[in-house]
């Protein structure tokens, strides 16, 4: 019997049985959409993550902070860590800049941040918000080109002791023109000395000197929207250390190899008493946190579709019992047992084939449901509001994404699924005796 | 003459539960080329059991079959299923696919045996032709009365050109003036095509019809004469 008679057979029997076939495709129908939009969904959660990290920081660039790696050491893999780990009284101090410069070629620059929460406050408003300490000069040596650029004013390398440099979102942090600060404004920054005896406040006047372009992405090290930037030499003296909560290193290029290799010698120049994590460790622990989180979410969903194959299996069952009679027919007819399996195949395929198709669209639209959800003002936007020092800025604009291998992978699931829960049914139709067929009622 | 089917001392026993029966206790047949032969006997006498073996629906317990001239013992499933198509089984209950007109019905059978669309429906129709549906092609069996269903399946029957056709008490389930009206098509085709015909029937009347009837009693062929 030919290949395409076998198949528009197969599909003679399911479309007599319309509801039970629909039921039966249903079945595979959410299974397959349940994975399909899993897997788009976090896929484009995981692309927006890291696009926004991406602009936040460059790829160039290391952060070195005090305190034991708590992985092992190095740039690849989970390596880097966001350590921080055993407390052994090692700090990190401005001037090791200087240390760090010196070390290899491959470093074109390192910059000591120092970071203090502080109160920022003006006749209107009171912010409690991180203010850090940088060489402006150096600072926008490693993100001039990208994100440390002045929307309005101007970014001195030079500069005064009260120049202060504020992210676009302390400027518009409701996107309406409402504006919070702009250049020129003085405002109050208030320090409490905790280790002062007793505890007291420390205030000096600034003066915004710049604000910058809006970087739009969250910030990993580098300069973000709703950061407060003041002189090193300032911060210094207000805040009266001389130590630093991390410098960030720039390199030549951002080869693997340099890296790797930059990690090591400044990890060794401080005895181990420094952790270095560099972006692209970070977007890769990113990377496996979200493939497991994805293969979790696609297990669940795969038992949905394990579920969908033996309700194939017992509606083939039940249609071989009803069936019995016109399979005695069709072999007494001269057909081979091989013929009568594939015909089950057959009909097991049409619905995989049926199932995946269609659930690979709702799927696919379901994704863009809950992305259209997640991003269209609706969750995450509120989170901003008040306190412009959030996280929240625009919401979280999630593109469902749908690869090719994901496509393929849901079909051939699909029809795999369905193909192997009818092998049983399908063998045990063929094997059936003519004789015996023909006498059943 | 041909022979075309050759039974010598053939023997099949089944099992009913855990009690043995002997369907057939020894059966020496031949059947020619042309012929037109009458199994005749009541219910258990083992002409439905012979039917099937020479149907090659079943295999014998023991003796020796040869539908033409082969011995169906030493085949295997895939042989027995090829063996089939040279075999036009007539059922008593027509047994036509509910779901297929009667086109698709007749087309089964050569889309079975791997003939293309075009030639299937070509023949498909001369031989629904032939067996006088020429106007009922598109009905399926449930609008067909119960004589038309039974040509729908001779037609079937005949589809590949079979070397003889098996006919299983054709008229056991249609009334007797259709039974008369298909009882002369089955003589038709034996007459003016030379389709040999092997028909089980328990009705004397049918039997006298036939070239030659056999009688069958407790698995024995008690005789075989020409009528």
């Amino acid at each position: 019997m030919k290949a395409r008679d076998i198949f528009s057979y197969s599909f003679s029997a399911i479309k007599l049985r319309k509801l039970r076939a629909g039921l039966t495709t249903l079945g595979v129908v959410i299974g397959i959409a349940a994975i399909v939009a899993l897997l788009s969904i976090t896929q484009g959660l995981q692309n927006t993550i890291t696009n926004q990290l991406e602009t936040g920081l460059a790829t160039d660039t290391l952060i070195v902070t005090a305190g034991r790696s708590v992985f092992s050491q190095g740039g690849a893999g989970i390596g880097g860590g966001f350590g921080g780990g055993g407390d052994s009284g090692f700090t990190l101090l401005i001037n090791d800049t200087d240390t760090i410069n010196g070390l290899s070629r491959d470093i074109e620059g390192s910059v000591a941040v120092l970071q203090r929460a502080v109160y920022f406050n003006n006749s209107e408003r009171s912010f409690l918000i991180n203010v850090a300490g940088v060489d402006f000069a150096e600072y926008e040596a490693i993100y001039g080109g990208n994100t440390f650029v002045a929307e309005s004013g101007t970014i001195s390398t030079n500069p005064a002791n009260d120049e202060v440099i504020i992210g676009n979102t302390l400027h518009d942090p409701w996107s309406n023109g409402t504006l919070l600060y702009n250049v020129g404004d003085n405002v109050d920054i208030v320090w409490t000395n905790a280790t002062a005896r007793p505890p007291k406040n420390e205030t000096y006047t600034g003066t915004i000197s710049a604000i910058l372009q809006e970087i739009g992405g969250f910030s990993f090290g580098g300069p973000s929207d709703t950061g407060v930037y003041i002189p090193i030499a300032q911060a210094q003296s207000f805040f009266a250390t001389d130590a630093c909560n991390q410098i960030i290193v720039k390199l030549a290029n951002s080869d693997q190899a340099t890296i790797d290799h930059v990690t090591e010698l400044i990890t060794n120049a401080f005895d181990g008493e420094v952790s270095v994590i560099s972006s692209t460790a970070v977007l890769n622990i990113i990377g496996s946190v979200f493939s497991v989180i994805q293969l979790f979410l696609v297990g669940i969903a795969a038992i949905s579709l394990l579920v969908a194959g033996i309700g194939i299996m017992n509606i083939m069952i039940v249609s071989l019992i009803e069936r019995t009679r016109e399979i005695g027919i069709l072999k007494a007819l001269g057909m081979k047992s091989r013929t009568v399996l594939l015909i089950f195949l057959g009909e097991s395929v049409i619905i995989g084939l049926i199932g995946a198709v269609v659930g690979i669209g709702l799927g696919w639209g379901l994704a863009n449901l809950v992305a259209v959800l997640f991003s269209g003002g609706g969750l995450f936007a509120g989170v901003g509001g008040g306190q412009a020092a959030g996280v929240g800025t625009a919401g979280l604009n999630i593109v469902p994404v749908l690869t090719p291998t994901v496509v393929l992978g849901a079909l051939g699931f699909g029809i795999g699924v369905s193909v192997i829960f009818a092998l049983y049914p399908a063998w045990r139709a063929s094997k059936l005796k003519p004789v015996e067929a023909l006498r059943y009622e | 003459m041909a022979l075309i089917v050759e039974a010598v001392d053939l023997k099949k026993t089944y099992m009913l539960g855990k009690v043995p029966v002997e369907a057939l206790r020894g059966v020496n047949l031949k059947v020619e080329s042309g012929d037109f032969l009458a199994i005749l006997g009541p219910s258990g006498s083992g002409k439905s059991t012979m039917l099937n073996l020479i149907g090659a629906l079943d295999k014998p317990t023991s003796g020796t079959l040869l539908i033409d001239g082969v011995n169906i013992s030493t085949l295997n499933d895939n042989q027995l299923s090829d063996l089939r198509r040279r075999v036009g089984f007539v059922f008593q209950f027509f047994n036509l696919i509910p779901r297929l007109n009667a086109t698709d019905n007749v087309e089964l059978s050569l889309s079975i045996a791997g003939v293309g669309k075009a030639e299937r429906r070509k023949r498909a129709e001369e031989l629904l032709e032939t067996v006088g549906l020429k106007d009922r092609v598109k009905h399926k069996p449930a609008e067909l009365s119960g004589g038309q269903q039974q040509r729908v399946a001779i037609a079937r029957a005949l589809a590949n050109n079979p070397r003889f056709l098996l006919l299983d008490e054709p008229t056991g389930n249609i009334d007797s003036k259709t039974a008369r009206e298909i009882l002369r098509l089955v003589k038709k085709l034996n007459m003016e095509q030379g389709v040999t015909i092997i028909m089980v029937t328990h009705d004397q009347q049918l039997a006298k019809e036939a070239k030659r009837t056999v009688h069958m009693i407790d698995g024995v062929i008690t005789s075989d004469v020409v009528n």
